[in-house]
């Protein structure tokens, strides 16, 4: 005898998690891709991240734990540094720095890939992020990736 | 789950809310699948939309796993009320324990009865409340409850096996 257990896609958890975020946006798209090609750029932080994330030039993994964990090191395209702690797996990846936020999910769908993206710049002290252009830079970041998926060798 | 993790979630830290979330996700996915089915999943983004929500007003952080629970049970049988693939009919009959053991298949059993009666079926044989604490969780009157279980197991019963 077993119960039914409802389980939960990582995109749905990124909706639930933002939603608790004032200011927050979530930005979906469906990339015509299988998943592990979407995911193997979605989720490069050190080559591919910085290609279609905002403010985002240059990512680099300083520590890791077998669990998922990681501390990055980022470079902005203003020249500002910051140091992300995250937490990075097959289909979820959540990344904060003291200024900024960053998530990003993906699960696989009949037509390719449902890709969710929300982010941007947080409100000091709280889970809130300025509200400002963050719907356009979450769309903005969901197109570009869908690029390099299209680009990138399958 | 530490009381360390859920202050830090209440303070903003959007690192401890991810944490936070990872871990009562499976746990609402146990209360909420019997009770929304097919909705299940909507259930749990639900439930997890409201918990993170009101987290600051969590005064207890031991606490948190009776209160995350009263939440899933509530936005399970709103969700399951809401997508009304069950019966809006008031159910006669509730199965005893005995009866869900020989279920065969116990979604079977659960797709019978409308949501109200399946938070009733988790919160007693999966969570172990008693009635009375199942019947505050649900806002319901506990004798109400009581007598309307105790007829609905007979009356559930004789339908099964009829």
């Amino acid at each position: 005898m077993s119960w039914p257990v409802a389980d939960l896609d990582p995109v749905r958890r990124l909706r639930a998690l933002a939603a608790a975020i004032p200011g927050a946006y979530v930005a979906e798209r469906v990339i015509p891709a299988p998943f592990a090609t979407v995911w193997a750029v979605a989720g490069d932080l050190e080559k591919e991240f910085g290609t279609f994330e905002p403010d985002m030039r240059r990512l680099v993994v300083e520590s890791a734990r077998p669990d998922g964990r990681l501390v990055a090191r980022a470079r902005s395209r203003y020249g500002m540094r910051a140091r992300f702690d995250v937490d990075l797996r097959p289909g979820w990846c959540w990344m904060q720095s003291r200024f900024l936020l960053v998530g990003l999910a993906a699960r696989p769908v009949p037509e390719g890939t449902l890709v969710a993206q929300t982010g941007g710049v947080r409100v000091p002290g709280r889970a809130a992020l300025v509200p400002w252009g963050v719907r356009a830079a979450g769309d903005r970041a969901l197109a570009r990736l869908a690029a390099r998926v299209a680009g990138s060798p399958s | 789950m530490t009381p360390a993790l859920v202050r830090a979630a209440q303070r903003g830290d959007t690192m401890a809310m991810n944490d936070l979330l990872a871990e009562l996700t499976p746990y609402l996915g146990r209360i909420c699948g019997p009770i929304a089915l097919d909705s299940g999943p909507d259930a749990v983004q639900e439930a997890l939309i409201a918990i993170f929500r009101h987290l600051r007003d969590l005064r207890e952080p031991e606490a948190l796993h009776g209160w995350a629970r009263a939440i899933a049970v509530r936005e399970a049988v709103r969700i399951a009320r809401r997508d009304g693939r069950s019966s809006p009919a008031e159910l006669d009959g509730l199965p005893s324990p005995q009866d869900v053991e020989r279920a065969v298949d116990i979604r079977d059993v659960l797709e019978r009865l409308p949501p109200e009666h399946r938070a009733v079926l988790v919160l007693r044989d999966l969570e172990g409340l008693p009635e009375e604490a199942a019947a505050r969780m649900l806002r319901v009157p506990s004798g109400t409850v009581k007598s309307r279980l105790h007829r609905a197991r007979a009356s559930f019963r004789r339908a099964w096996q009829g």
